[in-house]
Order: C-alpha cells, then sequence, then structure tokens
C-alpha cells in the first residue's frame, strides 16, 4: 500500500520536473519557420535539381557512366568539319552536337556522382527545391537545344541484360 | 509481476506492417494470450531493395550512395565502413585530414542517430515532448551537414580514398556552438525523460537481454553494451586512428531494474552521445591541414582479392565482405548488418512479456528496417 501512494508521489514528481523544463521553453525564441510564406537560406552546397548549361556541354557522356540509376539519357552525333567552329565556357572545342540531354528527375537519387567528373562543370546541382509538378513525365528535363541533323541511325540492338 | 492473471482467449494477433512504433515496415505475428505474449515471429523484408544485387552491377564509387540508404538515419557511418572496406581491398592509404574529417562526421551522425532513436522511442512509450526536444536538436547536426555537402539526410560524403568535400569555411565555430548548446540538453534529457517514474515502470523490467543471450546471439554496439558487455569496435579495432582518441565505452550498469533491460540499453544510448561530443571536440582540435580529394583514385579497380572489414555503427557491427574479380565492379558485396542479427533476438525476449512491452523492446533495441531487409 506505502508502495503505491509513493509510486504516484514519484510519477507526479518528476512529470512535474519535466513540465517545468517544457515551461521554461515557453519563453525561448522558436525554431521553426512558416514555410510557404518565409523560407530557408539554402546552403550554395545544396543538392536539389540538376541543371546543364547545354552551351558548354560537350558529350563526352563521364556524367552518364558515373550515374548508378541510369537516369540521364543522352545522345550526341559528330558536327561536320565545315562548321564553324565552337568551344566551351573554358575553351574546351565542342566535337559532338548534343541532340538529346535528357534526366529523369524522378529517378534521380541526388546523389551528386554525375557532377565531379564533368570536364567542363556545366552539369551542376542547384539549390532550387520547389519543383513539384502534376505528372510524373514533366519530371523528365529537356537540356538540350540542337535538332539532329545527320539522318537517324538504326536503332542499336538492345542491351544484355545487366551490361553497362 | 503476475503476468498470468491477464491470459484470455488465444489470438494470433498481426503488428505491423504499417504501424507507427515498428520503426519502418516490419510485421510481428504475436500469438497472444489475453494481454500475454505467447510467441513472437517478426516477418521482415518489406524494404528489400536488393542493395546486394544491385551493387554487384554498378562501378565502386557508384555503390555507396546504395550503401546510404540502408541505414538512412546513420548514413555517415554506413558509407564509411563500406569506403574503409574498398581502400582495404586496394591497399589505399588516406591522409591525416581525411582520417580526423572521417571521424568528426561519424560522431556528428552519431549523435543525430541516438536523438532520432531515444526521441521516437519517447514517443512510443508515450511521453511526446522529448521528441520534439530530441528532433530540434537533430535539426541542427542535419543542418550542418547540409552545409558540408549539400544534403541532410543520404550524404554520400565517404568516398572511396577521401571524402567528397572539405569543411566549409566556419564549419568548425559552428560545431562548437552547437556543442556548447547541446550539452545542457543531454542533462535536460535526463529530467525530463530518464528518471521519469513512468518512463521507468515501463522500461526499467523489461526486454532483459542477458550477457549469455547477447553473446549466443550476436548482438552488438549499444544493445550488447546495455547488457554490461564493453566491446566497441573503436576500441578493439581501432580504424580512422580512433585509437588516438580518448573515449570511453559506456555500458549498462543495471541501475533500475536488472541488467540488460530497455533502460539500460536506453541510458548507454544517452552517454554515447556524451562521448561523441569528446570525440568531436578532440577531431576538432586536432584537425590537421590536408587535401581531401588527395588519395581519390580515378579509377578504382581493385586486383583480384577479397575482405571483410567491420565499424562500429550507432547500432552496431556493421560488416562489409568484398570480392573483387579484379573489374570495375564488384563481384560480391556482402553485409552483416547490427540490426538483423538483435532482432533474431526479439522472440526470445518477448515471449511471456505484456504486449504493451513489445512496443519498448522494439524502440530500445533501435531497429531501422532499411538495414534489416536491405
Ligand atoms: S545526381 Fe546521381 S542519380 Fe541524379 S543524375 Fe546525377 S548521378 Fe544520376
Ligand atoms: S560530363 Fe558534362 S560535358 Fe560531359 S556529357 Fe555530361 S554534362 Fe556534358
Amino acid at each position: 500500500m506505502k508502495r503505491y501512494f509513493k509510486d504516484i508521489f514519484q510519477s507526479i514528481w518528476t512529470v512535474l520536473q519535466g513540465m517545468k523544463i517544457t515551461g521554461l521553453h515557453l519563453f525561448t525564441r522558436s525554431c521553426t519557420l512558416q514555410y510557404p510564406s518565409v523560407k530557408w537560406e539554402l546552403p550554395e552546397r545544396s543538392r536539389m535539381r540538376l541543371f546543364n548549361k547545354i552551351e558548354d556541354c560537350i558529350g563526352c557522356g563521364q556524367c552518364v557512366r558515373a550515374c548508378p540509376v541510369d537516369c540521364i539519357y543522352m545522345t550526341t552525333e559528330k558536327r561536320n568539319k565545315e562548321e564553324p567552329p565552337i568551344f566551351a565556357a573554358d575553351g574546351t572545342p565542342i566535337k559532338l552536337r548534343v541532340t538529346q540531354f535528357d534526366i529523369d528527375m524522378s529517378l534521380c537519387c541526388y546523389c551528386n556522382l554525375c557532377t565531379y567528373p564533368c570536364p567542363t562543370h556545366c552539369l551542376v546541382m542547384t539549390p532550387e527545391y520547389e519543383f513539384a509538378v502534376q505528372a510524373k513525365q514533366d519530371f523528365l528535363y529537356r537540356f538540350a537545344k540542337d535538332e539532329p541533323q545527320a539522318p537517324p541511325k538504326p536503332a542499336p540492338s538492345p542491351r544484355p541484360a545487366g551490361a553497362r | 509481476m503476475q503476468v498470468e492473471a491477464y491470459a484470455g482467449e488465444e489470438m494470433v494477433l498481426n503488428m505491423g506492417p504499417q504501424h507507427p512504433s515498428t520503426h519502418g515496415v516490419l510485421r510481428l505475428e504475436l500469438e497472444t494470450d489475453g494481454e500475454i505474449v505467447r510467441n513472437v515471429i517478426p516477418h521482415i523484408g518489406y524494404l528489400h531493395r536488393c542493395f546486394e544485387k544491385h551493387a554487384e552491377n554498378i562501378d565502386y564509387p557508384g555503390v555507396i550512395p546504395f550503401c546510404d540508404r540502408m541505414d538512412y538515419i546513420a548514413s555517415m557511418n554506413n558509407s564509411l565502413g563500406y569506403a574503409l572496406a574498398v581502400e582495404k581491398l586496394m591497399g589505399l592509404e588516406v591522409n591525416e585530414r581525411v582520417k580526423t574529417l572521417r571521424v568528426l562526421m561519424a560522431e556528428l551522425n552519431r549523435i543525430a542517430s541516438h536523438l532520432l532513436s531515444i526521441g521516437t522511442y519517447a514517443m512510443d512509450i508515450g511521453s511526446f515532448t522529448p521528441f520534439l526536444h530530441c528532433f530540434r536538436e537533430r535539426e541542427k547536426v542535419l543542418d550542418l551537414f547540409e552545409w558540408l555537402c549539400g544534403a541532410r539526410l543520404l550524404y554520400n560524403y565517404n568516398w572511396v580514398g577521401g571524402v567528397s568535400h572539405d569543411i566549409p569555411e566556419g564549419f568548425e565555430a559552428k560545431t562548437r556552438e552547437f556543442m556548447t548548446q547541446f550539452e545542457p540538453v543531454i542533462a535536460e534529457m535526463d529530467k525530463l525523460l530518464s528518471y521519469n517514474k513512468i518512463f521507468l515502470e515501463r522500461t526499467a523490467d523489461v526486454g532483459i537481454i542477458s550477457e549469455e543471450q547477447a553473446l549466443s546471439h550476436n548482438v552488438t554496439g549499444p544493445n550488447l553494451r546495455g547488457s554490461g558487455i564493453a566491446w566497441d569496435l573503436r576500441k578493439e579495432e581501432p580504424y580512422c586512428g580512433y585509437e588516438t582518441y580518448e573515449f570511453e565505452v559506456p555500458v549498462g550498469l543495471g541501475e533500475h531494474g536488472p541488467l540488460g533491460s530497455c533502460w539500460d540499453r536506453y541510458y548507454v544510448r544517452i552517454r554515447e552521445m556524451e562521448q561523441s561530443l569528446g570525440l568531436i571536440r578532440q577531431a576538432l582540435d586536432r584537425l590537421p591541414e590536408g587535401d581531401v580529394h588527395e588519395h581519390i583514385p580515378r579509377r578504382v579497380r581493385p586486383a583480384k582479392s577479397e575482405v571483410y572489414d567491420r565499424t562500429e555503427t550507432p547500432r552496431g557491427e556493421l560488416g562489409y565482405y568484398l570480392v573483387s574479380d579484379g573489374g570495375l565492379i564488384p563481384f560480391r558485396v556482402k553485409v552483416k548488418s547490427p540490426c538483423f542479427t538483435v532482432l533474431s533476438l526479439l522472440p526470445a525476449i518477448a515471449k511471456g512479456g505484456m504486449v504493451a512491452d513489445i512496443i519498448a523492446i522494439i524502440g530500445s533495441i533501435d531497429i531501422v528496417m532499411g538495414e534489416i531487409d536491405r
């Protein structure tokens, strides 16, 4: 019987101690934010949406090879010798015309592995995080601007399963 | 306790897979007799993502994002284990700065992970306030990580031969600031939760893992130390230069109720956070100069060999068994998961208890289903 009342007393006492801490927190600054009207400042290294500055892309395909989930789709074709030479911002000559550069952001796992090997640093992750869309196919971001000029090649035979 | 008084009709009860306190998608088949649990059969596999099969199809650095996703609460520690295993396979030695940064991040991550585990445990037991306190603090660690590498949860930070980013300017001061304000929070936690009578009643006499049971089931991490065995890989098999740091290995003492109870395991985590703070402070103090990308190989192509390497994650001993056939893609990656082994012990410790105790036990062994199912 004595134990019973002691337990009750201890419960109330320890709960009150906890309440005291909670009560003191009423007077501290709030640490939440009213999100849509106020926004966090994201640090510059934030890894959100991918962006490719396609003018600088030389079509080397390093990013495609690095991606562990294969969500970058790229097709290129050789530029003609007669066409005027163009260069990326860092001076690398662009020998390939990138006719398709699609990134499926719904498959992307935001691992950032594709941006490191990029020789011209044109593929970057931006701190842009509000890009919800209504339909899933809208997550396919198309960056390429050039139209293919050579007649399309016959489709390559599908890769054997498991090959990369 | 006279549990027999609560016996009644026998029934098979499915707890989960969608249950707020199963910490992921775990289904428990309970054979109950009134309020008493006669048998527990855990059913796992709901979160299976073919990690090991995936790893056989991606090059070595590409596996790291998948490692992060196993135990998504302690990603830094998961990728660290993999990176160390591949480095061992290649015979690669990294510089001191990388080692120190790895220790720093692993310990920060350990604090974040323990905070989540403690917070959700308190909520499972029915006390909501500590959960908010823990999440508020965890948020600060995640902010540090976001500043460091751009991601809040799945960092892809530990690479083979280095780390992805050096710390940004001002990171050190900010971390110290975090530590000064975090230290009182641990003491606050004691008042708020640890010695709360109701919490003690729910945990201190429940889910006893005896020393023999723990050893025979290969329980590791805080769960093992809660049973009073001071085994920590950071001490026994140091990696990343842990042998040069000063820290203690907290063990359960059985202060309230028998040794190896849920409360002991919970309290080991609280005290481990204090040790982690000490480790972070030492790492910050010594942080040597160096280039974090110095030893990153252009191509990760280990010679034909195999290796088993294990590290101490917040949940226990995480082992990677790697087999290389000399190519760019691992031939086999096998993971030894700490949560899996401790879940195998659940039937043994939950049998004969009450249904409500199952919640207390699952919370206290701190499992993450992502790592069990992989
Ligand atoms: S961030 Fe990772 S998953 Fe996304 S496109 Fe780049 S490599 Fe692929
Ligand atoms: S690595 Fe960079 S330059 Fe090469 S294809 Fe990808 S985006 Fe273009």
